[in-house]
C-alpha cells in the first residue's frame, strides 16, 4: 500500500492538490452519476467501499493515528480535505456522525484495548456508530434525559427511549447518555456509555421524515445489559462528556451552501427565469437577495479561513464561528423559496431523483431539519447571547432541583 | 335570507370537513402524484359548494364571491384541496366573455371540474408563450392544480401579441396531460400540453387576464389565511404544552416573539384579503391593486407561518406524522400556482404608481 497520508514537509497547498487528484480519481466510481438510481442499501454498500479506499489512502479520520486506519494528519488537513471532498457528491453521509463524534470519544474515554479493537473497522467503514443523546423530552434540553440505567452486578440495565438518532437503523454501536441517578439535579445524574446495538432488548424503529429517505430513528431499550467496562467517564459525569462530544465538530465544514445548491446555481436559475418576460437576474429584488447572500458567504468564508489559520497555529479560533450554521441554514431556506418563486408554477415540481445539493426544490423541501438538528436556531442564538456576549442566562427553574422532583 | 343560507352552508362545511379531513386521509393524498379526494368532492357537490358563488344566469346559486371566501378559508385551515376557486374563476370568465354557458352550468353543478393553467416553464409571472392561432392552441403549460382530474382548463395564451384566456375541453384532440410529482401531491397537479388543440377565446387582453388572475388570487388568499390561522393555532398550542428547561417553550421570548410575528403577518394578510374581496364585490377600480396586496400579504403570512410552525415544533416538526409539513407544502403550492411573488410585487408597484398619479 502506498502510504500517502504523511509526507514530510508537504505544504498545505501540495496537500490539497494531492487530495484533489485522489478525489478526482474516485469520481467515476463514487460520484453523482454512479450513485443515481441506487437503493439506500446499494448506496450504503458503495459508501463502505469508498470508506475503505479512503482509509487506505489516509483520508479517513485524518486526525486519528495511521495505525488505526486514520490519516495521522492535522486538524487543518482534515478540514481542507473535507472542503475538497464536498465538491463531489460522494456517499459519505452514513459515516458523518459515526466518525465525527463517537470514534474520537471512544479513543479518549474507553479502555485502550477497546479503542484499538473497535475504532479501525469504524474508520474503514465496516461498522457504523450512532449517537443516542436526544429523547422525546430531551432535545434542546439534553440534561432532561429520562432513559434510566440501574446497577446490576458488574454492569447496568438500561430502560427507556431515544429519539431522532441519525442512522441508528444501520448502526452496529452507539454512544449514549443515560440517567443513573434521578435523586440529584438533572445535570449531575447522567452517565455516558458505549453500547453494542445488537444487545438483546434494543429495538430500532425508523421515523419517517417529511420528505425523502429518512436517517432518523426511535431506539427503545428494554432491560438492556451493559457491562460497567463500557462506561465512558465517571458515574455522574455524563453531561460533561456529552457536551465535550458536541464540541468536537464545532469547526467542521458545513459547506457554504449548507447542503443546498450553490449561489452560482441560483444565479444560473435567475439568468434563465423571466418575470413577465424580463430576465429575473435583472430584477432589483432578485439582485438584492443574491447580493445579500454573497455578502454573507464572504463574511463566513473569512471567519472560516481565520479559524483555520488559528487551528493551524495551534490557537483557539474566535467565537464568531458559532454563527455559521445559524446563518447558512436560514439562507438555504430563503434562497430555496426565492428560487421556487422564480420558477413560478414549475417550482411545484419535485423530481423523484432530485437531490438537495443540485435541486432548488429539494433543497427547500429538506432544509427544515437543518434549522433544528445540531442545535435549533433559537438555542444557537441563546448560546451566542450567553456564551459569546456574556448576557445573563435564561430563567432555569429546574436547574438545582433533584430530577425526580421536577414537575 | 342569504346570510342564513350562508351560515347554514358554513356549518355544514365545518361538520363535513371535520368528519372527513382526517390527517390519515390527507397524508394518503400526499403519497401519490396527482391525488384527488373524489369522495369528498362528491359530497361537496351534493352540498352545492361549486354552485354557491357562481351567478344565477350561469346556473349557480348567485350568492356571490363573498360566500366562497369563508368556505375556502375552512378548506385552507385543514389543507383540503377542492377545485372551487378554479371553478368559480372559470365560470365568471365564461359569463363575462359570453361563451360556453353550458360549461359554466356544468361547473356550477359539479359535473365539470376546471383547472387554471396560467403558468409556464421559465416564467415566474403570467405572461403566456402558448400560442392561439386558427382556433387552436399550441405549447406547454407548467403544472397546474387539478389538471390531473379536470374536464376543462382555463388557459392563458397569446394570439399574436394579445394575451387572453381560452377555454379548452380536456377531452379534445391534441391534449397531453402529464401527472407530475409535486411538493403537494394532494392538489392533483398535471402539466398540460396542447398540440393544435381546439380552444375558445374567453376574454382578451392583458388587463382582462390580470383581473381574472386577481380574482383567483383573492380567493386563494382566503385559503392561505385559513392555513396561516391553523399554523398559528397549532404552534401556540404546542408552545403552551411542550416543556423544555422546566417551562413551556412559549415562555421563551424567542418563541413568543416568533408567534407574535406570525400573528402580525396573518392579520396583515387577512386585512389585505378582506379589502380585495370587498373591492371585487363592489366592482371598484382599485381591485387589481388590492388583489396584489392580498396575494402578497396572505402568501407571505402563510409561508412564514408554515416555516416557523415546523421550527416551533422542533424535531417533531420535520416528521411525516406531524401536521406542519402539510402546511409547508401547501403554503408554497398556493404561492406558486398563479404567478410567483416577484411578479405580483412588480404589478403592485406599477399599479400603485398609476393610482397615485390619477
Ligand atoms: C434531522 C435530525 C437529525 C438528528 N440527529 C440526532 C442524532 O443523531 N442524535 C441525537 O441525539 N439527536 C439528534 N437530533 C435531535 C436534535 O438534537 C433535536 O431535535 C434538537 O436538539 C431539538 O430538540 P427537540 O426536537 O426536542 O425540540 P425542543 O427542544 O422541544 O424545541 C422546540 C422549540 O422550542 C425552542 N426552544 C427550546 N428551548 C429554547 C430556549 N431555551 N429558548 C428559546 N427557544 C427554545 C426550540 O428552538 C424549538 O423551536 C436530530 C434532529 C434532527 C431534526
Amino acid at each position: 500500500m502506498n502510504d500517502m497520508s504523511t509526507q514530510a514537509n508537504e505544504s498545505l497547498g501540495d496537500y490539497v492538490a494531492r487530495a484533489r487528484a485522489w478525489l478526482d480519481a474516485m469520481e467515476p466510481r463514487f460520484g453523482h452519476e454512479a450513485r443515481k438510481g441506487l437503493t439506500v442499501d446499494q448506496d450504503l454498500a458503495l459508501a463502505r467501499e469508498y470508506q475503505r479506499l479512503k482509509s487506505e489512502a489516509g483520508y479517513a479520520c485524518i486526525t486519528l493515528p495511521r495505525a488505526l486506519g486514520g490519516g495521522g494528519g492535522s486538524e487543518i488537513q482534515k478540514i481542507l480535505f473535507g472542503q475538497e471532498e464536498f465538491k463531489h457528491d460522494f456517499p459519505t453521509t452514513y459515516f458523518t456522525v459515526s466518525q465525527g463524534m463517537p470514534i474520537p470519544m471512544l479513543l479518549r474515554y474507553a479502555d485502550k484495548e477497546i479503542g484499538q479493537r473497535l475504532a479501525p473497522p469504524a474508520i474503514r467503514g465496516e461498522t457504523i456508530w450512532c449517537q443516542l443523546f436526544s429523547e422525546p423530552s430531551a432535545g434542546s434540553d439534553l440534561a432532561a434525559v429520562r432513559t434510566r440505567a440501574t446497577r446490576d452486578g458488574d454492569g447496568w440495565r438500561i430502560d427507556g427511549q431515544k429519539l431522532w438518532t441519525t442512522w441508528a437503523q444501520y448502526a452496529d454501536y452507539a454512544i449514549a447518555v443515560v440517567r443513573t441517578d434521578p435523586t440529584v439535579p438533572k445535570h449531575a445524574g447522567l452517565t455516558f456509555f458505549w453500547l453494542d446495538m445488537k444487545s438483546p432488548g434494543i429495538t430500532v424503529k425508523p421515523v419517517r421524515k417529511l420528505a425523502g429517505e429518512s436517517e432518523i430513528n426511535e431506539v427503545f431499550f428494554d432491560n438492556v445489559y451493559v457491562p460497567d467496562s463500557q462506561r465512558m467517564g465517571d458515574v455522574g459525569a455524563g453531561f460533561r462528556v456529552a457536551i465535550e462530544t458536541l464540541m468536537i465538530e464545532r469547526y467542521s465544514v458545513a459547506d457554504d451552501a449548507c447542503g443546498g445548491p450553490t449561489l452560482n446555481e441560483f444565479a444560473k436559475l435567475a439568468a434563465n427565469s423571466r418575470i413577465n418576460g424580463r430576465a429575473a437576474i435583472d430584477d432589483g429584488q432578485v439582485r438584492r437577495a443574491l447580493a445579500e447572500a454573497i455578502v454573507e458567504r464572504q463574511g463566513l468564508r473569512s471567519i472560516h479561513r481565520r479559524a483555520l489559520s488559528a487551528i493551524a497555529e495551534g490557537k483557539e479560533p474566535g467565537p464568531e464561528g458559532s454563527i455559521r450554521k445559524l446563518r447558512l441554514a436560514r439562507r438555504r431556506q430563503a434562497m430555496g423559496e426565492l428560487a421556487m418563486d422564480l420558477m413560478g408554477a414549475e417550482g411545484m415540481l419535485l423530481e423523484p431523483e432530485g437531490t438537495s445539493t443540485l435541486d432548488h426544490v429539494w433543497s427547500w423541501m429538506d432544509v427544515p431539519g437543518a434549522r433544528i438538528a445540531g442545535g435549533t436556531d433559537e438555542i444557537l442564538r441563546n448560546t451566542i447571547a450567553e456564551k459569546v456576549l456574556g448576557l445573563p442566562q435564561d430563567y432555569r427553574p429546574d436547574k438545582k432541583v433533584p430530577f425526580n422532583q421536577i414537575g | 335570507m342569504e346570510n342564513e343560507i350562508l351560515t347554514m352552508l358554513l356549518d355544514q362545511a365545518v361538520r363535513l370537513l371535520d368528519a372527513e379531513a382526517s390527517q390519515t386521509r390527507l397524508k394518503a393524498l400526499l403519497e401519490e402524484p396527482g391525488s384527488f379526494d373524489a369522495a369528498l368532492w362528491g359530497k361537496a357537490v351534493e352540498l352545492g359548494w361549486p354552485a354557491i358563488a357562481i351567478a344565477e344566469e350561469s346556473g349557480g346559486l348567485g350568492l356571490g364571491i363573498g360566500s366562497l371566501a369563508p368556505l375556502l378559508q375552512e378548506l385552507g385551515q385543514r389543507t383540503v384541496s377542492l377545485p372551487l376557486a378554479s371553478g368559480y374563476v372559470t365560470a365568471a370568465a365564461l359569463l363575462e366573455g359570453g361563451v360556453a354557458a353550458d360549461v359554466a352550468a356544468q361547473l356550477a353543478s359539479g359535473q365539470a371540474i376546471a383547472t387554471l393553467a396560467l403558468g409556464e416553464a421559465g416564467e415566474c409571472g403570467l405572461s403566456p408563450a402558448v400560442v392561439f392561432s386558427g382556433g387552436t392552441l399550441k405549447g406547454a403549460k407548467a403544472p397546474a392544480s387539478f389538471a390531473a382530474v379536470a374536464t376543462h382548463a382555463l388557459v392563458s395564451a397569446r394570439d399574436g401579441d394579445t394575451p387572453g384566456l381560452y377555454l379548452v375541453d380536456l377531452t379534445a384532440a391534441g391534449v397531453t396531460r402529464d401527472v407530475v410529482p409535486t411538493i403537494d401531491n394532494a392538489r392533483a397537479a398535471a402539466a398540460l400540453r396542447f398540440d393544435d388543440t381546439p380552444a375558445t377565446l374567453v376574454v382578451a387582453g392583458w388587463n382582462a387576464l390580470l383581473r381574472h388572475a386577481g380574482v383567483a388570487a383573492t380567493l386563494v388568499a382566503f385559503e392561505q389565511i385559513g392555513g396561516a390561522e391553523r399554523c398559528l393555532r397549532i404552534s401556540v398550542d404546542y408552545a403552551k404544552e411542550r416543556k423544555v428547561f422546566g417551562q413551556a417553550i412559549g415562555a421563551f421570548q424567542a418563541i413568543k416573539h416568533k408567534l407574535a410575528d406570525m400573528y402580525q403577518e396573518l392579520e396583515i394578510g387577512r386585512g389585505c384579503a378582506i379589502d380585495a374581496l370587498e373591492s371585487l364585490e363592489e366592482g371598484r377600480g382599485d381591485f387589481l391593486m388590492l388583489a396584489c396586496t392580498a396575494r402578497l400579504g396572505a402568501g407571505m403570512a402563510y409561508d412564514f407561518a408554515a416555516r416557523e410552525c415546523i421550527q416551533t415544533h422542533g424535531g417533531i416538526g420535520v416528521t411525516w406524522e406531524a401536521e406542519p409539513h402539510h402546511h409547508y407544502r401547501r403554503a408554497r403550492s398556493l404561492a406558486l400556482e398563479i404567478g410567483g411573488a416577484p411578479f405580483w410585487r412588480d404589478l403592485l408597484v406599477d399599479g400603485q404608481q398609476i393610482l397615485e398619479t390619477v
